[in-house]
This record gives structure tokens, C-alpha cells and sequence, in this order.
């Protein structure tokens, strides 16, 4: 063991096809435990693909992903899940027909076999995103900007050390995605660490340490976030599709 | 959010009644005597029994088998075959038939698990079809199509005191009532389990549960195993208590098929759907059977004894169950995919959610 | 050698039929992805409309399926309109359920009608045959297999050459695109459910010379009809004419080789091995 404290993640030139179709192709990078990095890029530049190839789902065509120091390659979802990394959907998945509070609570049961002490983790959870009024709705109900939050309320449940936020303010309206980035501000404090895929590029230049952008499934940059935007790369892929 | 004291006397109400149920039940025997009413009773908890075993893993847990029809005969079949071969006395019997529909489904589950959807159905039921195939070819051990006719039971003794010889409906009442209340026992238990939250992210979202921590195909084998448990023991009754099995009545894709109904048409994923079910199911069974609704219908003179119809209802009706099973079906998918109380649940839901929304407002 | 050859024959022969009704069924699913479970009773129709056209009327059953072929399409297209189109967007195995219930209602209701009793077409040729060398070759099932043959090119005809046929395959593609190049995916529906029923109907009339003739005798169709559809991928029409003469191969070899009581084990044991080892069948795409 070396005195650098070792990152919490290393993808390793990793690579995902579909069929002629790189969806990812030898993106690296690394992230350093209790820091938050924005992935950016324009629609259909792999940023879901990579969260998938990362937490088990799709196993990479090539290419290694470390996380804490321990080789990924090969878990399942839920294994990945128990090592303390989590992600939530781009295109929510509530559990339509549990109530909110229920949904939390699945969330929960990875760390404990008890149901009354996972619905205690999950009404504090609920209470962390503002949503403990909501405990008894059916979760298929709610409006966007809830599903959303859910979602986060529901993977902050499983205890993670790293989080894999996709596009959580992706429909939302100003006021929600304000209290989504105080949500993802207050979660640093906590010291998780943190990958956020966003497109507003004001919030994740607010909230980003580090920001790594694809295109076309390879890394272009990746910096510091005032690097990152005045890099005339990035603002080129950026202008030719951006719509915030 | 506390409880209200009143809320939680309203918590009690269903533990009183469920208990004055079962002891209605326990006592029922002792003042009616009609062996008709016994068998229809017998009828319903082994519904039960067969639609709460399979809720855990298709109401809970969102997959559909219908293939339940193996488990169902594997217990009716190594008991019986045991019995009347080996004279290993029933109670023996059923370790070995308990034990092999669990092995087996642990098996039949780590191979159809991995498929989802309608492959997942399909896979369901070729693996009966083969188990029907199998106790209908296997001959030196099944006696072919011709089935088993038990020869009879030997009377339970304890202690040098005889409890039965089964020669009436009684102990065969009481068996399905035991083991019907422990069904439903076990959903309770399982509703409120750690299995029972991970079966029920499973039907919702597999993708989402999976990426919550839930590996999905151990769990769904263990409430697999947990409902071929119960579902063979049904069969291993049922075997006992009508005397004869053959593989069309033991394993056949109708008995799949009346498992599945009992569960959807009282509602998926409740605690007493399937018991609702069982008691719809056996009801028109029965008033189909005993010729009661031909009889209503020319009571009430919406058909003429004399006419063609009446004679025709009166011939046919006594043997068309199936049919009337199938329109059910198709009635129940198209217009209460939810069930009897699920419909329910849903509108308590939406009332509980309303003035939950307004109470919030105000 | 012998004995390989003549079930390889027979296999091929009785496969062609087998074609048609997988073909019917992943038509359906194509269009729909609906799993059709009461596609072997449509079989059990197409048998008993043969069966009563030729003791009837003294129609001979391969040249009856000019009347059962268009009764059963009507049959079809409109158990689409009123039943199955309700569903379209409900779960898969809410479908199922409910297609599981038609087949019900349909074997159980012509046992009301009809009773159980085992009924056969015996037709002058019911039982001949002629040899080939050592094989012998029966005469009805060699018939039915050239009318299969004829059947099937003009399936295909249709589906390559007309317009309906381009807008059913265009529907199958992708269902929202063609709706968007301005298909009609609703009438396609019906037409594909209709077409699949007159298939599977002209299936049983074509079997019905050499088969027993009960109300649940459709029940083995709709399984077999599975395996067929799932080997030679689930929507592909050419999947499913291979993968029934295939089937219908293998059962004839089990049935030689292994037992005649086994041959349906077998089917369904390969049917378990494929969906798990070549989900997307052996020649098609899977589009699931
Ligand atoms: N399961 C899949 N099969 C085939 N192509 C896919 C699949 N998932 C994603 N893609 C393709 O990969 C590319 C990257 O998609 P995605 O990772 O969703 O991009 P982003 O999240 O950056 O918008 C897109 O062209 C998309 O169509
Ligand atoms: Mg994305």
C-alpha cells in the first residue's frame, strides 16, 4: 500500500460494440473517493452505455473497470451493487404498484435482513429527498420530478460509496433541479463519491470536480470544469448538438 | 407517522376474524354432518392450498408458471406410488414427495428463471408436459394412462392409539384445513419478509431490482421451492383423499390452468385473493356439476325444461367446467386483470392516496 | 438404414404440415407479439370443418381447404377485433392467459357440441401407400405435403410480391415505424391473425386424412407450434417453414429410435435446450 490514497474507480480502456456499433471505445479514467464527476457529451455519445458496462449490466466488449481495487469484470448488477456502488436510470424505473415508502425500503434490504429496520433507513432516506409526505403513494403516480428523486432516495438507501446519478434533473423544471443539486451537494458533504451525467452544463459546473466529456463513444477531454468548456474541442461537439 | 390507537385497534380486526374463521372451520364437523358439504369444503382449502402456493411465485413474484400442474403431481404420484407399491404409509410418503417437488423445482427454476416473459411461460409448461409424458410412459411405476387406484389407507396410529383409519371425509377435512390456514400463514409471513419485497421489485422491474442488490434468480427459486413445497403437498392429498390419479387428472395442463385461474380471478398478489378464488371456483364448479344452475336457469323461467335447451344444459352443463373455466379467464384478463380484491385494493389505494393528497394541501 | 430413411420420410412429410401452423403462429406474433395459445385448436377446427364437409357433403379434405381456409381466416379476424386487440398492451402473460382461455373456450365447446369421440376421415387413400425401393410412402401424407408445398409458395407470393403482404412485413419490422410510413397496423393486425388461423386450419384439414379427429386433439399442436416458431426464430417466416419440417424430422427419428411414446418428450426437451442455449433460434434474428 502506497501513502496516495487509491482511486475508488479506474475504467481501464474500456470498450462496448454493438455489433459494428462502438458505443464506447478505449474511454479511461479514474475517480478519486468523495469527489463528484460530471460525464457530459451529446445524446448518443455512450454515457448510459458506459454506466451500464460499469455496474455489471452489459459485460465490456474490452477494457477493465477497478473498484476499489477490485476487478468488476464478469459481476452481476446486484453484486456490484453489494460492493457499495449503485446507479439510477436514465428512463426512471419506479416499482409502479409499491408505495414509495416499499420502493425505498427494496433499496434498503441489501445491507440488513430486517424489514422494520429497512423501513426506518427508508423513511430517512425519504426525508433526505423531501418526500416523506409521499411515504404511502403508489409509486407509478408520481409526477417526474418525484420519480426522480425517488430513485435517488432509493439508491441512497443501499448504503453506497459511489453513486451513478443519469441524467437525474433530465425533464425537471428550474426549482427541481435546484433542490436535486443541493440533493447531490448535500450527498458530497456525507462523503460519497459521486458520477453525474447531466446535460444543463450550468449545474455541472457547479457541481462537478472533474469533468470528463465523450463523443461518439471516445473520451475527448476530460479536466477541471473551466478546462473542460473553454477546450475549443468540446465546445464544437457541444454547439453542433447542443439543446439544453 | 404513529399509528392512532384506533388505527391500531383497526389492525386487530382482521387477526379476530381470521381467528373466528378458523375455529368455525375447526368446529364445523361437529354439526354438519353431510359428506357432501365435507367433500366441497375438502374441494375448496385444496384450491387454497394450490392458489396460495402459487401467488408466492407468480402473484408476488410476477411469473407466471403455468407448469404448477408438475409439482401438483409429483406429490400426488410418489406418495400414492409409494403407498400402494412399497405400503410406505402416506406419512412417510410425503418427506420423499415434499423433497423431490423441491429439488425439482430448484432445478426446473435455475434452468427457466434465466428466461423472462412469454419464454418464461412456455419453458413452464413443457416442463409438465414432460412430467405428464414421463407418468405417462413410465409404466411399471405409474401404471400408465390407466393411473393408480388406491387400494386404501392404513390407519394412523399414535402411541398404540388409533387417531383414524380415514374412512370418512373428517380427517381429510381437517388435514386441508390445517395445512389451507398454514398457506396462508406463510403469505402473511412472506408479504412482510425481506423474499417477499424482493418478489415483488422482481414482477415490477427486474432491471431495477437487479441493480438494487437482488440476485434474481435465487430469489425467485426459493419462492419457487417454497410454493412446489405446498402445491405437491396438495397433490399428495388430493391423491389420498380421491383414491385414484391418473397423469390427465394429476399432471394435466388443465390443473395448471385451475391453479393459475384461482389465483388471478380473487387477485394476484393479495394474502386472500386465491382463498376468494377457491371459493368462486369450487362454488360454480360444483353448481355446475350438481346440475343447480340448469336448475336456477328453469326456475326462474329464462329456459323451458321441455325445450332443446333445457335438455341440452341439462345433459352438457354437468361436464362443461372447462369452459366455463376458460371464459373465465378470458373474462377476468379483460376486464379485472387485477382479480376480485385487487380491484379492491386499487380503489381503497386511490381513496387513501386522495385524502392523503388533500390532507397534505390543507 | 432403412428403418432411418422411412422416419426421415415420414418426419419430413407430416413437417410440412407442421410448417404451416408454426407459420401461422409467428405470423401473429410478428405482427402482434402475441403468443397465440389457442393456435392448436384452430388446427382442431380446420380438422372437424373437413371432417363435416366430407361426411356432410362428401368434400374431399384436401380439396375442402377452398372453404376451410376462408372460414377460418373470417374466425380469426374476428376473435382479432373483438378480443385479442383488447389486449395488445397488456402483459405478456396476461396474452397468454387470455389466449390460454380461447383455446378452452374452443376444444371444450365442440366437445359440448360434438362429444369426445375419436372421428376419422377414411378416404379411399386414407391407408395407402406405395413403396420406393425398401421405403414405403403414404399416399395422404405425400399429398398433403405437395398441397403444403403449394400452400406455403403462395404464402410466400403473398407476403414478397402484393402490397398487403410488403405492409404485414413492414408491420412485423416495426410496428411504430410502418405505422408512421402510413401502414394500416390495426387492419394488419386482423389480416395477419386471420391469415394465421387459415393456416393452422389448413394444417388440420390437410392431417385430418391420417389423424384421429377429437376436440382435444389441438392441445399437442400448440406446443409443437412453439418449438417450431422459437427454433427458427421467433417473426421469421422462413425460420418457421425450416424449423416445422425439422421438428417434424426429429419427432419421427425419436418416435424410431427412442420410443413412439417419447417422441413429444423430446420435442419439448429440445425446445427447453434452445431457449436457453439459442434464444434467437437457429436461423432467425430474435427481435425480443
Ligand atoms: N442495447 C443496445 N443495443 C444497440 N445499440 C445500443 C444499445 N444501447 C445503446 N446503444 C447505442 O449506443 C449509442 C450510445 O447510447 P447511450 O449510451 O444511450 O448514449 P447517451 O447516454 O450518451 O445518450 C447510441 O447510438 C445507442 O443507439
Ligand atoms: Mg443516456
Amino acid at each position: 500500500m502506497s501513502a496516495v490514497p487509491e482511486p475508488i474507480l479506474e475504467i481501464k480502456s474500456v470498450s462496448k460494440f454493438f455489433g459494428g456499433l462502438a458505443a464506447n471505445s478505449d474511454v479511461s479514467f479514474t475517480m478519486d473517493e468523495g469527489m463528484i464527476l460530471g460525464l457530459i457529451g451529446p445524446n448518443g455519445a455512450g454515457k448510459t452505455t458506459l454506466f451500464n458496462c460499469i455496474t455489471g449490466y452489459y459485460p465490456p466488449t474490452k477494457g477493465e473497470i477497478l473498484f476499489k481495487g477490485q476487478r468488476l469484470n464478469g459481476m452481476t448488477p446486484d453484486q456490484v451493487c453489494k460492493l457499495g456502488m449503485v446507479r439510477t436510470w436514465q428512463k426512471v424505473r419506479p416499482l409502479a404498484k409499491l408505495s414509495v415508502l416499499d420502493n425505498v425500503v427494496v433499496g434498503a434490504l441489501v445491507r440488513t435482513g430486517s424489514v422494520p429496520e429497512a423501513r426506518e433507513i427508508a423513511r430517512e432516506q425519504l426525508h433526505v429527498v423531501k418526500m416523506a409526505h409521499k411515504a404511502d403513494f403508489l409509486a407509478g403516480g408520481l409526477p417526474i420530478g418525484e420519480r426522480k428523486k425517488l430513485e435517488v432516495a432509493r439508491v441512497l438507501a443501499t448504503k453506497p460509496d459511489l453513486l451513478l446519478l443519469d441524467e437525474v434533473m433530465g425533464g425537471l423544471n428550474p426549482a427541481e433541479s435546484e433542490d436535486i443539486i443541493q440533493l447531490i451537494l448535500d450527498i458530497k458533504k456525507r462523503g460519497l463519491t459521486q458520477m453525474v451525467i447531466e446535460h444543463d452544463m450550468k449545474a455541472i459546473m457547479r457541481i462537478s470536480d472533474r469533468i470528463v466529456v465523450l463523443n461518439s463513444g471516445e473520451k475527448l477531454a476530460e479536466g477541471a470544469p473551466q478546462e473542460v468548456v473553454s477546450n475549443p474541442e468540446v465546445v464544437t461537439a457541444y454547439l453542433g448538438e447542443a439543446h439544453v | 407517522m404513529r399509528p392512532s390507537p384506533q388505527s391500531r385497534g383497526l389492525a386487530l380486526l382482521p387477526v379476530v376474524l381470521g381467528v373466528a374463521a378458523v375455529v368455525a372451520l375447526a368446529i364445523l364437523p361437529k354439526y354438519v354432518e353431510s359428506p357432501y358439504a365435507l367433500q366441497l369444503m375438502v374441494l375448496f382449502f385444496l384450491a387454497v392450498i394450490q392458489g396460495e402456493a402459487w401467488n408466492l411465485i407468480g402473484g408476488y413474484g410476477g411469473q407466471y408458471s403455468v407448469g404448477h400442474a408438475a409439482y401438483f403431481g409429483i406429490g400426488a404420484y410418489t406418495v400414492i406410488v409409494l403407498l400402494q407399491s412399497k405400503g410406505l404409509a402416506p406419512w412417510w410418503g410425503l418427506f420423499p414427495a415434499l423433497l423431490l417437488a423441491v429439488v425439482v423445482a430448484a432445478i426446473v427454476g435455475s434452468i427457466t428463471f434465466r428466461l423472462r416473459g412469454p419464454y418464461f411461460v412456455l419453458a413452464s409448461i413443457a416442463v409438465a408436459e414432460i412430467f405428464r409424458l414421463a407418468a405417462l410412459n413410465w409404466k411399471q411405476l405409474t401404471n400408465g394412462a390407466e393411473g393408480i387406484l388406491l387400494s386404501g389407507i392404513p390407519p394412523l396410529v399414535i402411541g398404540g392409539a388409533q387417531i383414524t383409519d380415514f374412512s370418512s371425509k373428517v380427517p381429510f377435512y381437517y388435514m386441508g384445513l390445517a395445512l389451507a390456514v398454514v398457506t396462508v400463514l406463510v403469505t402473511i409471513w412472506f408479504q412482510g419478509s425481506k423474499l417477499g419485497y424482493y418478489l415483488q421489485a422482481i414482477r415490477e422491474d427486474q432491471d431495477a431490482a437487479n441493480s438494487l442488490g437482488i440476485p434474481l434468480t435465487f430469489y425467485k427459486n426459493v419462492a419457487l421451492m417454497i410454493s412446489a413445497f405446498f402445491t405437491a403437498f396438495a397433490g399428495a392429498l388430493y391423491g389420498l383423499y380421491v383414491g385414484f390419479i391418473d397423469p390427465q387428472t394429476a399432471v394435466g395442463l388443465d390443473i395448471s390452468v385451475q391453479i393459475v385461474l384461482t389465483a388471478i380471478i380473487g387477485g394476484i398478489g393479495t394474502v386472500l385473493g386465491p382463498v376468494v378464488g377457491a371459493a368462486l371456483l369450487v362454488a360454480l364448479s360444483e353448481a355446475l356439476r350438481s346440475n343447480v344452475l340448469t336448475d336456477l336457469l328453469i326456475g326462474s323461467g329464462l329456459v323451458d325444461a321441455g325445450s332443446g335447451i333445457g335438455q341440452f344444459l341439462r345433459d352438457n352443463l354437468s361436464h362443461a367446467h372447462m369452459l366455463i373455466y376458460g371464459v373465465l379467464v378470458a373474462l377476468t384478463i379483460l376486464y379485472m386483470p387485477d382479480g376480485v380484491l385487487g380491484g379492491i385494493k386499487n380503489q381503497l389505494r386511490k381513496r387513501r392516496s386522495r385524502a392523503a393528497a388533500a390532507g397534505g394541501a390543507a | 438404414m432403412t428403418i432411418f430413411l422411412q422416419s426421415l420420410l415420414s418426419g419430413v412429410l407430416i413437417g410440412g404440415a407442421y410448417a404451416l401452423i408454426g407459420v401461422g403462429l409467428t405470423i401473429i406474433f410478428g405482427v402482434m407479439r402475441i403468443i397465440n395459445f389457442a393456435h392448436g385448436d384452430l388446427v382442431m377446427l380446420g380438422m372437424y370443418a373437413s371432417y363435416f364437409l366430407f361426411t356432410l357433403g362428401n368434400v374431399d379434405p384436401f380439396v375442402s381447404i377452398i372453404f376451410v381456409f376462408p372460414l377460418l381466416f373470417l374466425f380469426g379476424a374476428i376473435l382479432q377485433k373483438t378480443v385479442i386487440n383488447k389486449v395488445l398492451n397488456a402483459l405478456p402473460q396476461n396474452q397468454i392467459l387470455l389466449t390460454i382461455g380461447i383455446g378452452l373456450i374452443l376444444s371444450n365447446t365442440m366437445m359440448l357440441l360434438f362429444t369426445s369421440d375419436y372421428r376419422i376421415i377414411s378416404t379411399t387413400y386414407s391407408s395407402g401407400s406405395f413403396r420406393l425401393g425398401e421405403i414405403s410412402v403414404s399416399t395422404p401424407l405425400l399429398l398433403s405435403f405437395v398441397i403444403t408445398a403449394a400452400v406455403t409458395a403462395v404464402l410466400y407470393w403473398f407476403l414478397l410480391k402484393t402490397d398487403t403482404g410488403q405492409a404485414i412485413r413492414a408491420t412485423a419490422q416495426d410496428r411504430d415505424a410502418a405505422q408512421l410510413m402510413g401502414v394500416n397496423v390495426k387492419r394488419m393486425s386482423v389480416l395477419a391473425t386471420g391469415i394465421g388461423a387459415g393456416l393452422a386450419a389448413v394444417a388440420g384439414s390437410l392431417i385430418s386424412p391420417t389423424y384421429y379427429i377429437f376436440p382435444q386433439v389441438g392441445q399437442p399442436f400448440t406446443l409443437k407450434a412453439f418449438v417450431i416458431v422459437v427454433l427458427g426464430g421467433m417473426g421469421s417466416v422462413m425460420g418457421a417453414t425450416v424449423g416445422g419440417v425439422l421438428i417434424g424430422a426429429t419427432e419421427s427419428l425419436a418416435g424410431a429410435y427412442i420410443s413412439s411414446g417419447l417422441k413429444d418428450l423430446v420435442v419439448y426437451v429440445l425446445f427447453l435446450l434452445i431457449l436457453l442455449f439459442k434464444p434467437a433460434g437457429l436461423f432467425g434474428k430474435s427481435r425480443v
